[in-house]
Formats: structure tokens, sequence, C-alpha cells
């Protein structure tokens, strides 16, 4: 094959390298107004009186709103959350109010006019007392929200959003008999995703309904989904169009500010309103990933077989739970890691809290329940007195076997076994330090250590989650791919060209993408979440290109007079497989053939594809059986980290990362969503951190005092490797990979630096201060 | 809205000060337009210092190192001036921000925002330097050891502005250590300077470990042992938890760094 | 309104626009150059690099009245003749951009260390772009990118 796993380079490069790419904030349309909103100084309040005449009254201001005024709920799984405040805030940050204005200046001067009273509520902040009975309730009316019947399970009256269960054999038997338990509590709080592009949008909302929406979205068809839905619209009259957008990582699927700014317009006539989150928006008015509390209770015989698992995750929801439901969800499904364990108990459950609320992150709630899972593994071996690698091996999940939840392990799904035992040779995990560099380490103060961790995951999604592709042929035979999803970053579309090259036979320079996705024109995409774009976009590109083949193998037949059977394509032409001299160019054929005498026959061609994910069922309420799992990508982390005991600060020496990608598609692309997603992961683990004052207040609301790595936060030495098990469901074999990276890195460092140090540390994350506090006490 | 001034001559600028009640000086910008955009100031006029050539000179007097109100960090950094006993300053000026706030920021301003963990502050403090400024009627020198009064305050009057800072000379070694949540770009949390003379007179400093920038001065290493210089120096800090680190980590770090510095001193004597 | 004269990419401009605003503001919305990009607005990200006066600085640091008579190269500067410059070029061949909005911001700081330092080491490449983050890449390829283009064009 000649373009499948090839370094192509990206689709978007020149347009990104020159400044020309255009994102929602750098488009500008006639008659454009500019939107600010007005946000709440109190994590958990009434709304008593809002007074906005003299907003109002200000020269250039065109509209104020108020959620009593009109409103919507929004939301993709839970619906409970309004575009507007209404009646009460519940967390820091929450908008309240808004205005549309002729420049952003005034909008913002008339925001600063509206008087607000607010009546302040004891907040709830600690998930364990949320869910107790008596506890105050930040939904009221959280029974009559709309959601998924028989998927999310709230329980109204205890701050809970949903409570997703997994019930495998018979867990107090097996912890009886048990030769060690390991119970831990492990806490995490709420961090950042931080795209460099804040949440922007354009909302022009016309003249008999007809909706316009440009916004930086994963989500498209969602966003148009779910706006159309909220304000009762028919789907055909809502057109969303995501131009090129900058990061994402989650924060940016599902729907945000678009219903805001939707009814700004619609209420200043129609003229467009433009509304970009400043930085302190993004941090406290857009939402974060959940923080969790997470008590794992790991039984095992003394010769290493883990027998019974019991875990409670407590999710961080924050105000809103329209995501956060289902991250809960698809906790539980991976909530003890990719291990082969008889007798399993999960409670995953989201809590309603007055943080800001929490959406889908990289990693969707993996990297949360890995970071516990994974210090499981490494407590239980300490306490065995055994490897831990080889501790994992003793128990992973291989084939023939089956998953927490049921599903049969085949020889196509994945090995994690070898993705682990390759970083931890590699890093040579498991071995000690000669006496000559034990020594150097206690002279110094810099301990050194080493641990590798394991990490899974599956697109959590809708059973019926889809994509499709149209693709269609241009004069000279080149190619225009049009998809529904859309490439942030992440590289979707470059892998698109690459399938659409090796089928078709045409140079890779010859087929484009369209940019940005317009839901008018780009066929249907869910989502682009889930690290699924390879898999089920990258078929429905596939079953496309078999369409368009069809159809060249069609015309060439007339062209050639040839039976089609006889037919092959090969570098941009049709040919005669017995006579390859015999041959026509797409581009004589792509737009119909013409005869000798000026006949005509076929027309434009065009193909289409298709592909919904297959086999997938809902879930067994009671005990979590079912399949859920399109593909389980597998991996493995390898870490050596120094530890300077002087300062707290943990630096990492060198890494090793592997994934069963099934196929390397683009293997520069690919390394470069492991290094980034590394790093990210790593930030999480070391100094990431939503932090919040005793009354509810966010005290990290822009990049000042939330720090992410930087240039010199880098990883020392970090190598990158894959295993190829196919995925026969996969384009090439392909799996999903964009999330996986992030995965299990906080518990490799915390693993790392318990190898060094002695110390466990439960909690996130792992900054220097915190690391010196556990030191001292463990001194 | 704000007028915004550009002065070409200090006389120009003193006239501003009088006539402008309300104004704010813009010499980096790196702390004022955060302000401004955060609705923290409201003045009527902002006034550009970077217009008055003497205010961008950086020059060595029989007084000392004289380094103009406009003079980034960058310029300090790259002027050759920052040898010798001034060594904080330059490892200080190294950690300050980042490489594009450094082509912006500058000295004086690091000074005049008074922020209690400002990189240029402990450093400046140890060298004993001082602010000269001007206002419409004169102009004082001030201490920099009698300017902070508080988080973000200093004694500088609403028409008075600082044109320059001196440092005098000095015999002996300096350096700046720092300590912050990640290995990029942070405020401290906490930065401890030192000076050590050829006497053996010891001078400390410390950032983020109070309300004010702290000196503590009358150190002598040919009497007082480590220990005893570090419990004195560590008696006259009140660090208080926040954002970037907890109370104890504060204490436990000015200590670490204060060593550091003393290593970094020691190894000079020797 | 207040008049402003400035140079940018070469071509000298007149602008009438308010004195608050920040230079990243004229030259986004009154000149439309919107490569540089809004990320924090507070001298954090770097997004909004540009090279004023020949050093690289975060445009929405620096007022749009300090700008009179300034010379200011902004990403829209750096491809010339229709052709993208070595340094573009090395970004794409090392894939050291995803989502792409950083790039404008980490190529300015990037031009401007290559023009004072031709041949930088990896240290000097770090310091010098510290002030611009990125939340994709993990940094990695982006240096690889300065190195190939500080060794020219392979």
């Amino acid at each position: 094959m000649s373009y499948i796993g090839k370094s192509i380079k990206r689709h978007d490069g020149v347009q990104k390298v020159t400044g020309r790419a255009e994102y929602v904030s750098d488009i500008k349309l006639n008659g454009m107004l500019h939107a600010k909103i007005l946000t709440s100084p109190h994590a958990h309040a009434k709304i008593v009186n809002i007074n906005t005449e003299k907003a109002k009254a200000l020269p250039g201001v065109r509209t104020v709103l108020t959620g009593q005024e009109e409103n919507t709920l929004v939301g993709i799984y839970m619906v409970d959350r309004s575009a507007l405040a209404s009646g009460k805030v519940r967390h820091w940050g929450e908008a309240v109010a808004a205005v549309a204005a002729d420049t952003e200046e005034i909008a913002e001067q008339a925001v600063k006019l509206i008087e607000v009273e607010y009546e302040v509520l004891p907040i709830v902040f600690d998930v364990k007392e949320a869910i107790k009975p008596g506890a105050p309730q930040i939904h009221e009316n959280a029974e009559e929200y709309d959601y998924i019947k028989g998927v999310f399970h709230p329980e109204p009256g205890r701050n809970i959003a949903n409570r997703t269960k997994v019930r495998r054999g018979d867990v107090e038997a097996a912890f009886a008999r048990a030769d060690v338990v390991i119970e831990r509590t492990y806490e995490q709080p709420q961090v950042f995703h931080l795209p460099l592009e804040p949440h922007g949008s354009i909302v022009q909302w016309g003249v008999d309904d007809n909706v316009k929406i440009y916004s930086s979205t994963q989500s498209p068809f969602a966003v148009r989904d779910l706006f159309a839905h909220g304000f009762g619209l028919p789907r055909n009259k809502v057109e969303v169009i995501a131009p090129y957008v900058g990061g994402g990582f989650g924060v940016k699927s599902g729907i945000h500010m678009e219903p805001l700014v939707g009814m700004l317009s619609k209420r200043c006539g129609g003229r467009p309103v433009k509304f970009i989150p400043t930085r302190e928006e993004e941090c406290t008015t857009l939402p974060a990933r959940q923080g969790m509390v997470s008590r794992i209770k790991t039984g095992a015989t003394k010769d290493g077989k883990i027998i019974a698992e019991e875990a409670e995750y407590l999710w961080v929801g924050g105000a809103y739970a329209d995501y956060g439901v289902n991250i809960s969800r698809a906790g539980a499904m991976t909530g003890c890691g990719p291990y082969d364990i008889e007798n399993v108990k999960v409670d995953s459950v989201t809590v309603y809290t007055n943080h800001v609320f929490g959406t889908a992150y990289r990693g969707f709630g993996h990297p949360e329940v890995f970071h516990g899972i994974e210090r499981q593994r490494d407590l239980l071996a300490k306490e065995l007195g055994m490897c831990p690698v080889e501790l994992r091996l003793k128990n992973l999940l291989m084939p023939g076997r089956k998953t927490i939840t049921g599903e049969l392990i085949t020889e196509n799904t994945g090995r994690v076994d070898k993705c682990l035992k390759l970083v931890s040779d590699k890093l040579k995990v498991g071995e000690g330090y000669t006496s000559q560099q034990l020594a150097e380490m206690k002279k110094t103060g810099k301990y050194r250590g080493k641990a590798a961790t394991v990490l899974q995951k599956s697109p959590a999604m809708p059973t019926s989650s889809a994509s499709s592709a149209i693709i269609h042929m241009n004069e000279d035979g080149t190619v225009h791919i049009n998809v529904g999803g859309v490439d942030f970053g992440q590289g979707t579309y470059t892998v698109l060209q690459q399938i659409a090259a090796e089928r078709l036979r045409i140079p890779i320079e010859k087929i484009s993408v369209a940019p940005g996705v317009n839901t008018d024109m780009s066929p249907y995409d869910w989502q682009t979440v889930a690290s699924r774009m390879t898999v089920l976009c990258g078929e429905a590109v596939c079953i496309a290109c078999d369409d368009v083949t069809r159809q060249l193998l069609e015309m060439g037949a007339i062209a050639l007079r040839a039976s089609k059977h006889d037919l092959a394509l090969e570098d941009e032409h049709v040919y005669v497989k017995q006579n390859p001299h015999q041959r026509v160019h797409y581009s004589k054929i792509c737009m119909g053939y013409t005869y000798e005498n000026g006949n005509a026959i076929g027309g434009p061609i065009i193909g289409r594809g298709k592909y919904i994910a297959q086999g997938l069922s809902f879930i067994c309420p009671e005990t979590g059986q079912g399949k859920t799992a399109l593909d389980w990508t597998y991996g493995a982390h390898a870490v050596e980290v120094e530890v300077d005991t002087n300062t707290g600060d943990i630096e990492v020496l060198q890494m090793a990362s592997c994934l069963d990608v099934g196929r390397v598609m683009n293997e520069a692309m690919l390394k470069g969503q492991v290094v980034g997603g590394v790093l990210q992961g790593l930030g999480t683990a070391l100094s990431e951190v939503v932090r919040y004052d005793d009354k509810g207040r966010p005290l990290t609301r822009n990049l000042t005092d939330y720090k992410i790595p930087t240039f010199k936060d880098m990883p020392g030495n970090l190598d990158v490797s894959y295993v190829e098990t196919p995925q026969l469901d996969g384009p090439y074999g392909a799996r999903g990979v964009g999330e996986h990276p992030l995965i299990s890195i906080t518990a490799v460092i915390a693993n790392a630096l318990a190898n060094a140090t002695g110390v466990e540390m439960f909690d996130l994350p792992l900054s220097a201060d915190k690391v010196r506090a556990a030191l001292r006490q463990a001194k | 809205m704000y007028t915004f001034l550009s002065p070409k001559t200090l006389e120009d600028a003193r006239g501003f000060l009088k006539s402008y009640p309300n104004l704010k000086i813009i010499a980096g910008g790196t702390d004022l337009i955060i302000g401004l955009r955060e609705g923290l100031f409201a003045p009527d006029a902002v006034m550009d210092i970077k217009q008055i050539p003497e205010l961008a000179q950086i020059k060595q007097t029989d007084e000392g190192l004289e380094i103009g109100a406009a003079v980034t960090v960058s310029e300090l950094l790259c002027s050759g001036h920052l040898s010798g006993a001034y060594n904080a300053l330059k490892e200080a000026g190294l950690e300050l921000a980042n490489s594009l706030l450094r082509n912006r920021a500058t000295l004086a301003g690091n000074i005049c925002n008074a922020s209690p963990g400002g990189d240029m502050l402990s450093a400046s403090l140890v060298l004993d330097a001082w602010v000269e400024t001007v206002t419409p009627e004169g102009g004082r020198k001030i201490s920099l050891s009698d300017f902070f009064t508080g988080p973000k305050k200093h004694v500088l009057k609403p028409d008075e502005m600082v044109i320059k800072t001196v440092y005098p000379k000095h015999q002996g070694k300096s350096a700046y250590r720092k300590k912050k949540r990640i290995r990029g770009h942070d405020l401290a949390q906490v930065g401890v300077s030192g000076l050590l003379k050829g006497d053996g007179v010891l001078t400390l400093a410390f950032g983020a470990c109070g309300p004010t920038p702290v000196l503590i001065g009358g150190f002598n290493t040919k009497t007082q042992s480590r220990a005893e210089i570090l419990d004195a120096a560590m008696n006259g800090i009140s660090p208080i938890g926040d954002v970037r680190a907890s109370k104890e980590h504060r204490q436990e770090m000015a200590r670490y760094l204060t060593e550091a510095v003393l290593d970094a001193l020691e190894e000079v004597r020797k | 309104m207040k008049a402003i004269n400035l140079t940018v990419n070469g071509e000298a401009h007149k602008v009438f626009c308010p004195e608050n605003i920040t230079l990243l503001t004229l030259l986004r919305e009154y000149l439309h150059l919107t490569g540089a990009k809004v990320g924090c607005a507070a001298g954090e990200c770097g997004a909004c690099t540009v090279i004023y006066n020949g050093k690289p600085v975060n445009s929405c640091m620096v007022l749009a009245m300090e700008a009179e008579g300034a010379v200011v190269e902004t990403i829209e500067g750096e491809a010339k003749d229709g052709k993208v410059s070595p340094l573009q070029q090395a970004f794409i061949d090392n894939h050291a951009l995803q989502c792409g909005f950083c790039t404008p911001g980490m190529i300015m700081s990037a031009r401007a260390l290559l023009d004072e330092n031709p041949k930088p080491s990896r240290d000097d490449i770090i310091h010098a772009m510290e002030g611009n983050l990125c939340r994709c890449t993990g940094y990695e390829p982006i240096i690889t990118a300065i190195e190939q283009a500080a060794g020219g064009v392979r």
C-alpha cells in the first residue's frame, strides 16, 4: 500500500502556518452586534430581582436579556441547563444576563449597569455530603428533566444525576476468601481543557426562523439538533458552520453558548450576534473536566490473582450534568481496567455540586478511573512483594476471557499485555538501581524510580452513533471528500485523504477534504468525539470510495468496451487487467463519457458512504452487562522519574508509551497525538488544578493562576511505539487513538514516585508542595 | 476612556503629571494593560514614558548603575552591565515571566507594580537600590527599603513618577533563586536574593514571603553559622498560603532557596 | 478616535482608532489582519505574538497608541511571493501544528529567534519559545521544525 501508514503532511498546513485559517473569532459579518454576559458572583443563590433598565438605556445597546424573560433548557444527555440562569444560580460564573450592542465596549459597559439582587444559598461542594439525605438540593425539579430513559438513572432528591452499576459474580464472598484486601480513596480535582481558542459563536436568527450559526464546535450536527430541539425548530431551518476550530479536547462537544447568542440575535431583528468568551469566562462560565472521589477495594490471592474489585466513583459533576451523566456511565463500563476479574461491583455516580459544571475531556472518564485502578495494582504488588509488571501480566484480559460487562475478548480485540511488556522492557521497570546509584540518590536527596501502567478505552457513544461521507469527482479526475466530522487538529481529514488515495488509486495531492463543516452541505456525523473518527468516518469514506469505484468501473466498461469483471483501477485510470495498455483516465469518464459521435452517457460521479456502529447494545440497568465497545484500544506507559525530596519536584527523566492501534495510518500524526496527549496528562499529574475558596469562588480563572505545561515542562526522552493487532471492522485494521495517550499518566507518575521515595500519594495533582507535605508526613 | 499622552521630554511629562491628577504611567505595560482590561484602574490619562530619551538609558556613574524607567528587562539583560555583584539582578531578570514579556516589561514597572513576589524586587533590595522620582515641582530619592508598603502598594504620590533605579557599587557576589509551580513561566512561590560582601556581611531578601518583599540584613558569615543565619532569616518572614503554594511549602522553600543562595555565594568566597 | 501611523509587513498605514485599544485589536479589527489570535489577552499564551520594532512581543500587551512610528511584522508577512517561508515549510514538514491556533504566534517567535540567532541550540529555542503555549503538540515537533529551519531547507 502506498499511502496507509505514511507520514503524510497535514491537509491544512499551509492555511494554518500563514494565518489564513479562519476561526470563528476571525469572522465579521455585516450588521454584526457583539454580546457580553453578566455572570454570577455566587456559587449558589436565588435570583431575587434583576434590573436591566439602566443597561437598556445605554446608547448602542440593542437588547438586554435575562433568563426570566426568555429561556430554553439545553443538553445532550441530561437536559438540565438553561441558556441563562433562571430563578437561581448554581455555580460562580454562570451567565445571568446578556447584552447585545453595537460594540464590545458598549456591551461591556451595559453589563456593568445590570443590577441583580441575590439571596445566597448554602453551597454543596463535597460529593460525599451532597448525596446524603437532607443535603441542600441543587436541582429542586430534577425529576422533570428530560433524559434517555433506561440509559441514565438519576436519583432526584439526592443530588444524583446518574448512577450506573456493574455487577458480576459475588464480591462479598470473594473478599471473604481473599488473602489480601487493599482499600483506598483517591481524590482528583477538576482540571481545564484549555484549548487555545475559546468557545466563540456567531448566531443569526433571521426572519421566518432561519437560523445560521458559526460555532467553534466539535459537534456541528449536535449543535443543530439540540438548538432546533430546544427552540422547537425544524432541523432544515438551522444551519451550523464549524470553520477551523482551535482545539477542543472534549470541551467543545455538545452545545454551549449558541442558544443564548441565538436568542439575542432573534431579539435584534435577526442581526448576527457574536460572542467570544474571555479566557476568564472560559474558566468559569464554560465547563471543566469533572473532579472525582473514588474508593476502590481490591481483593487478591497471595499469588497475585485479583479475585474481587469493588469501586465507587463519585464524580464531581458540578452545577449541571448534561454530559456528566454519560461520563459516569462510561467510567463504570471501564471501571476495573483491562483486567480479568470474576467478581466486580462498580457504582459510578454523577453528583451535582456547586462547582463549575463538568463535561467531556480527552479520555472521557478513563483518566480518572485509571488513576485509582492503576494505583491499586502497584499497591497490591507492594503488599504481596511482587513485581508490579508481573502482577499485571497475571491479571490482564486475554483472548477468550470476558470484560466486566460480559464482552468477549478475541484475538483481534488488541493486546494490552504486549504493550505493557514492550514499555516495561524498554525502561527496565522492576529492575532496581545499583548500590552506587542509591548512595548517590541518598547524598543528593534526588531519588529515581520507575513504574508502568496499562490503559484501555472504547468510544463512549450512543449505540446508533453514525458517520457518513460524500465523494465528488471533479472534471480533471481530482476528488473532494465531504464529511460532517470536524478536524480540530487531530488530523482526521489527512487520514481520510490517505484512505481515498489508497482506494481510488489517485495521488494524494489530488484529493481535498472540504475544510470546515456546514450542516446544510456536509453529510451527517454525530459528533467528533470518543476517538471515533478514524474508525467510523474512515469506514464511511471506504464505503464511499467503493461506491465511486463501482461507478468508475461501470463507466470504464463503456469507454473500454470491456466487462466490469475485467477492469481494475490504477494510477488514475481504469484499465483492462489482461491488457493494461488499454485504459481510460478518470477525467474522461467522471463527468460522463462522450462517444466519438457526441452521444454522452453517465454523469458526474458522486460516491456515498455511511457507517453505523455494529452490534452495540444497551446495558442491563442492574448489572451493566451488555456490549458497549465498538473497539478497545489498549496501551501502556512506563516512566522513570527523579524526585527531588528537598523541593518535592518530580522530573520525568524518560518515558515509553505504546498503544495497540490496530494499524498505523499516519505515523507522524499518530506520534503527534501521543506526544501531545502525554504532555497534557503530565499537566494533570503534576500541576493542573481548578481551585476554589470556601465560598465556592474559583481562584484559578486565568493562565496566570492555572498553569499548563510550557516548552520548559516537556518530559525527557519519550519513546513512542505501537502494536498492530488489526481491528476487523476498522479501516485497514485501525482503531481510535486520539484520547488514549492521556489515560493512566497520573497513575504511572504516582507509582514511580512511590517507587522512588516509598511515599504513597493518592490525590492529584502531585504538585511539589503536596509531595513535600507527604514526605514531611512520612518522616 | 482615557487620553493617551506621549511626552518627548521630562518637562512635558512633569506637566502632564500636574494637569492629569488621575494619570497612569505606561512603561512596559505588562501589568498596566491587564489592570485596564480588568477595570482595576480607570485613569483619565495614560502616559507613555518611552519617548523620553533619558529614561531609556543605562549608565555606569560614580553613584553606581543607573537604569532608566523605560528600560526593558531584555535590554537590561543584554546590556552587559549585570556582572559581578549585580548578578542577582541578572538571575532575577532571566526568571521574570518569559522571553516575550521581558521584551516589554521594565525594571521600574516591576518595582512600581510592587507585587510582593516581583522577581526584580528582592534582588534590588539586597543591592541597596533606590529610585529617583520627579513630581511637577521636584523629585526625590527613595531607598527601596522604604518604598514598599503592602501588596501592590508603595510610597509614591499620585503625581510622582520614577525616572530611574540606581544600584550602588558593591564588592562581592549576589544571587537570586526562585521556586515556582512549573518549570516554565510562573510567578514566584518564593524568591530569595542574597548579597555577600567581601567582608562577610550578608544581606538577604525574600519575595512572596509577606505583604511586601522582605529585606533582612546585618548577617555576618564570618561570625555566624549557616544554621544561625537561616533561623534568623526564617523568623523574619511571614508567608501565607494562596493559589500558588501552601504556607508550609513557602516556609520550607524559603529555607531551601536561602541555602541555595548561600551555596552560590560561598562558592565565590573560597 | 486618534490617528496612528505605523508600518505593518512593509506597508505604511494611518489608522483612526480609539485610544484605549491594544495593538492586537488594531491589527485584527482595524487592519483585518486576523493571523494574530486572542488566546488570553493577558500576555500568558503568546497566540498574539508579532515582531514589534524587531522584538517578539505579545501584541495584547502593547497599546495601539504606543505604536506610533512602529514597524510591525505579523504572520501575514511571513510568506513571500506566494510561497511559504522555509520556517513555515518546516512547521508543515515536521507536523509542528495541530489545531493551528497557536501557530501564527509560534512562527513569529521562531522568526524573531532565527533573525537574531540563526543557529540556535535546543536550549536557545526552548528559552525563546517559552512564552508561546500549545495544548496540542507537546512542543517537541515545534523544536524539531525550528532546528530544521535553522539548518536550511532540506
